[in-house]
């Protein structure tokens, strides 16, 4: 009889070497050592969209400070912080807002959130200061929503330390309502992701925040101090693994411009056992209520589905989009969402940890989810530490495509392992319209293969031409903004909503749009991507079709029909009122 | 094992019978008795043979006879003797006794049949159920081991062998309480016996007391008589009760007292990946390979470490290294086939596997790994790739129903084709092998959803959640501590 731990060579062989996907064994952020999959020869079909950082030009110029630049001491210092486009002014322009975070030690000059007006000339208006926005902090994630229905959005920032509410007064400036909105927190949180819905329907936004861990300067262990601490031998930051897990909360909307934690009462409260990030909120098992999905960092994702009486119930793992397909954990960060194969439900995206793929789960319209990560070919990537991420069509040819920003998060371990380099491209994975995606090199533009340590990123037509273009936080650097200079005959459609019955912002509708035989959905959202928010304009690639139909599932329950919409155009939508006169394009 | 009672027992049966023995027509067997009783065998030979002359057919004499025999020494003459008296009376119980007693103890098959004829003349017979007891643990019946040790009275606790044999087959029934305090009395009867103290120990350990393991080991490990197997227990204890100091310490030690232990090393290195401390253990492998330069495990371990450390070019030539030195190892193979992997080359990974399995086309592990290799092309459900990593699997868990890892990818597979209730099996066989496998109850959960048999669903997202609760609490514990490279206990050896 012999008795042996030497179990290492089964272990060894089968969680470090096998292909299979297994995590690795004591560190601080869940990896798999997932083996890529083997890439497919191009398709060698052209990409008509063409990316150009304009940033410059258009007068994005101020560095996004976030920790230190060649290493970091502590996790704070490396998860960074999202961007947006909102129309804080009404004018029919996307503004763009950007978080920022500080340093250690002294901030450099002028560190702060941005709030850039567009000045609808390509170029942009830093108006931080005129709007009240200055801000200096750790900054984290930006949702955008009218919580008071007065017809202008508002802005949510989270932060480690204390959450901001700006109500937009309308005259373009904003004030800080946190406190008197009841959303001050008595000690200071590390509040991560954030997004408004209407979870009740009652018209009025409530706000869901997600925690990414309970961190406190005086307590958290240095690089190098325990294994939680090192990767792939290397000493670095610590965490998440080893810190304690954050708590989620849901705030209802009284309708008198304050908010009530629910979080207890709705069930939120329960799930005590995950690194809260980019929180998303649709109605994803297509019964008429939000849910809530959160991607979580080293644990597993959440889904809580809501129970119509003001509860919610945690589904992940039954549904599928808790854990990788062979049921680990993995470093969720961004999500994307939207319907890659047009089937008519929302699909997820969710961005991961570099040696591990991000992970592509097909609803099957019951809010049950299909890992497909590897049919559709998306594993075929893992080289990067992927962040915030749309499923957008950029091409305009009907299928959404898959975008992705990457950066290191250990800008240290570049120097003794040059193959994880700090900076890194963007990730465009092109939709093949079969179920499969191919990751496009520099045939999307150059910008695509510009390395950056980048975080959050956000989707929208800035210049109103009928594309989408892409907002970019690059840690310690000025932001990215990707200008499409889309070529081609293909058509598209924005649809943009205002809700009467439902919330003003229509946050939480879907509108499934139906062209050539083909239906794809979307879903009006508050925050996505990582940290970050979307234009508000739906934006729906048409191929070659001119005429589409269009199907509006409002918050309220309300389900209209536009029948034969012509393709080019921004359509606004009045909730039970038909379409309105747009704005932006007729100011043109 | 000795259980040696028959032949005293057969002489006290003709001792205490003389009345019997002097019936009219019956040869006058007193005398043959007495020389016996007195180990006269010579003399008891010559009296049986005179009567055998009167008397042939007699069974009793030719027992008395094979006793006589069996006396001098004579097991082969004996043995006859006792054979020829089974013919003239099949059901005598001396004759059966004495033959399976010699059968026994020539570790003979023969001696089988024969204890279970006693048996069924005497049912309760002690011995003949230690002796099948015994018989039964070398043909690794363990089934039948511990039922008829439990049958064999006292017998049991007057040999240590037989506490351990009886031990070490209700470990292997996984009646671990019983087996520790089966090995629990005999380390009582025997506390010099290291066998003993190493077993107790180390089902202890089994059991989850680390701290009872630590407790068993000390006397030894303080009297410095702890052999480099019993330390390198003891540093597993330590180990599980998260001690990793002294587990490092005592695990030093007995490279020390054995650095050509190979053992050692590769818990040594095992420890270094549970604690993210890569090139330490890179450090003591290399401490190993200056000892014994040509032992294959130690460059394949040192190269699984040099992964960790994304030294893929050294891994390489380690398992390359490895591969020479021991051919016949498919690990060494297969890792080299994982690195091919590892460089986004499936086709050179199958490539290496399928030279290797052209050499041993039954080897479990590396069909699973064809397997493997061949889903991380991403085929589709209805392509030959496909296909061919099913039957690759399927061929692997024919081979080795064990082998977990394959059956959780024939689940992955099953669920990818739509094949909802093949994948519930799979993970149903994954699961009975290891209860603590995630990945075959995440597997499980999916399936048993899409197949709409919710029933089971609560429970088992209970026990998900109990096993991820305690490989993170594993982890934490693991990650309390970070090796550090020392002055290699080797080189304090040499």
């Amino acid at each position: 009889m012999t008795f042996s731990r030497r179990s290492f060579f089964q272990l060894s062989l089968g969680a470090l070497l096998s292909t299979a996907g297994q995590r690795l064994l004591g560190q601080g952020v869940a990896t798999h050592t997932a083996r890529p999959l083997a890439r497919s020869a191009f398709s060698g079909r052209p990409f008509h969209a063409h990316f150009v950082d304009v940033a410059s030009a258009a007068g994005l110029h101020a560095p996004v400070i976030y920790g230190g630049v060649d290493s970091k001491k502590y996790i704070l210092e490396s998860t960074g912080c999202g961007c947006a486009f909102l129309d804080y002014d009404n004018d029919g322009w996307m503004d763009i807002f950007l978080l920022s975070g500080t340093r250690l030690n002294d901030a450099p000059p002028g560190t702060t959130n941005r709030l850039y007006k567009n000045n609808r000339d390509s170029t942009f208006t830093d108006v931080t200061e005129k709007a009240g926005l200055q801000a200096v902090g750790w900054a984290s994630a930006v949702c955008i929503g009218d919580y008071n229905n007065d017809g202008f959005d508002d802005i949510f920032c989270t932060y480690f330390g204390q959450n901001r509410l700006y109500c937009n007064r309308g005259d373009g400036t904003f004030a800080d309502v946190t406190k008197a909105a009841g959303l001050w927190n008595e000690q200071p949180r590390w509040g991560a992701g954030c997004s408004f819905l209407d979870y009740d329907r009652d018209g009025h936004l409530d706000l869901f925040v997600s925690n990414y861990l309970r961190f406190s300067f005086e307590h958290a262990p240095v690089p190098g101090q325990n294994a939680n601490c090192n990767w792939k031998g290397i000493p670095v930051e610590c965490g998440p693994r080893g810190l304690p897990t954050g708590r989620h909360s849901l705030y209802r909307n009284n309708g008198d411009g304050t908010f009530t934690d629910v979080s207890e009462k709705a069930g939120i409260s329960k799930a005590t056992e995950s690194y809260g990030m980019t929180a998303i909120t649709a109605d994803l098992d297509e019964d008429g209520w939000p849910d809530i999905y959160v991607a979580c960092d080293s644990t597993p994702s959440l889904l809580f589905i809501n129970n119509h009486d003001g509860t919610f119930r945690e589904e992940a793992v039954v549904r599928g989009v808790a854990l990788s397909d062979d049921g680990a954990e993995q470093a969720g960060m961004g999500v994307g969402i939207g319907d890659y194969d047009l089937d008519g439900h929302l699909d997820l995206y969710k961005t991961h940890f570099t040696d591990d793929s991000c992970g592509l789960y097909h609803n099957d319209g019951t809010g049950n989810f299909d890992d497909v990560t590897r049919s559709a070919r998306i594993a075929a990537e893992t080289r990067y530490i992927c962040w915030g991420a749309g499923m957008v069509d950029l091409d305009n040819d009907g299928y959404p495509d898959i975008f992705m920003v990457t950066g290191n998060v250990y800008p240290e371990v570049e120097r003794k392992l040059p193959q994880y380099a700090n900076k890194t491209p963007r990730v465009l994975f092109r939709n093949l319209g079969n179920g499969t995606f191919e990751e496009l090199d520099d045939q999307a533009g150059l910008a695509i293969r510009e390395v950056h340590c980048s975080r959050g990123c956000a989707f929208g037509d800035f210049d109103n031409d009928g594309d989408l273009d892409i907002l970019i936080v690059n840690l310690n650097e000025s932001p990215s903004l990707l200008r499409n200079d889309l070529s081609g005959n293909q058509n598209w459609l924005k649809v943009k909503l205002e809700g009467v019955k439902s919330n003003r912002s229509a946050i939480g509708a879907r509108v499934l749009v139906r062209y050539e035989g083909k239906k794809q959905v979307q879903a009006l959202l508050s925050q996505s991507s990582f940290y970050s928010c979307n234009d508000p304009r739906l934006h729906f690639g048409l191929g070659p079709a001119k005429v589409v139909d269009v199907d509006v599932f409002w918050p309220s329950g309300l389900h209209e029909t536009y029948k034969r919409i012509s393709a080019n155009q921004l359509l606004t939508l009045r909730e039970g009122g038909g379409p309105i006169p747009s704005k932006g394009w007729a100011a043109r | 094992m000795k259980f040696s009672g028959a032949l005293r027992r057969l002489i006290l049966f003709f001792g205490l019978v003389p009345a019997l023995l002097g019936q009219r027509g019956s040869p006058d067997l007193a005398a043959v008795t007495a020389a016996l009783g007195n180990r006269q065998f010579d003399r008891a030979l010559e009296l049986v043979s005179t009567a055998l002359e009167q008397y042939p057919h007699d069974a009793r004499l030719w027992t008395l006879q094979g006793i006589a025999l069996s006396g001098k020494g004579r097991s082969k003459d004996a043995l006859s003797s006792f054979r020829t008296s089974l013919k003239f009376s099949p059901d005598y119980l001396p004759a059966i006794e004495g033959a399976a007693q010699i059968e026994y103890e020539a570790g003979s098959e023969a001696a089988v049949p024969l204890l279970e004829h006693v048996l069924r003349l005497r049912p309760h017979d002690q011995t003949s159920h230690a002796m099948l007891a015994v018989i039964a643990y070398r043909h690794h019946d363990c089934h039948k081991c511990v039922r008829n040790f439990e049958q064999s009275g006292p017998l049991l606790d007057s040999q240590v062998g037989a506490l351990q044999e009886y031990g070490s087959c209700l470990v292997r029934l996984k009646q671990l309480d019983q087996a520790i305090a089966a090995f629990q009395r005999a380390l009582d009867s025997h506390p010099d016996n290291p066998d003993a103290r190493y077993q107790l120990a180390a089902v202890q350990l089994q059991t989850g007391h680390a701290d009872q393991t630590i407790e068993t080991l000390t006397p030894a490990l303080q009297s410095g008589l702890a052999d480099d197997r019993a330390m390198e227990l003891a540093a597993s204890a330590y180990e599980a009760k998260g001690d990793t100091p002294q587990a490092v310490t005592t695990l030093r030690q007995a490279i020390v007292k054995n650095p050509r232990n190979t053992d050692l090393y590769l818990d040594f290195a095992d420890l270094c990946v549970q604690h993210q401390s890569f090139q330490t253990g890179v450090d003591m492998i290399n401490s190993g390979l200056s000892l014994q330069p040509k032992v294959a495990p130690l460059y394949l371990a040192r190269g699984i470490l040099y992964v960790q450390l994304a030294r893929f070019d050294d891994a390489e030539a380690d398992f390359e290294k490895a591969d020479v030195l021991d051919p016949r190892n498919s690990f060494a193979a297969a890792a080299l086939g994982l690195q091919a992997v590892e460089q986004h080359d499936p086709d050179q990974a199958l490539a290496t596997l399928r030279a290797k399995l052209a050499k041993r086309p039954n080897e479990p592990f590396l069909l699973y790994l064809q397997a493997d290799i061949l889903t991380q092309k991403g085929p589709d459900p209805n392509s030959p790739d496909f296909q061919m990593a099913v039957r690759s699997a399927t061929r692997a868990v024919a081979l080795e129903p064990r082998l977990v890892p394959a059956h959780d990818l024939l689940a992955k597979l099953y669920l990818q084709a739509g094949k909802n209730e093949q994948a519930v099996q799979q993970c149903r066989k994954a699961l009975e092998n290891d209860p603590k496998d995630q990945t075959a109850l995440y597997h499980l959960i999916q399936a048993l959803r899409k197949t709409g048999q919710k029933d089971e669903l609560p429970e088992l997202l209970k026990q998900l959640a109990e096993l991820r609760r305690q490989a993170t609490q594993q982890e934490r514990e693991h990650n309390r501590y970070k090796l550090v490279t020392e002055t290699s206990p080797s080189d304090e050896a040499k």
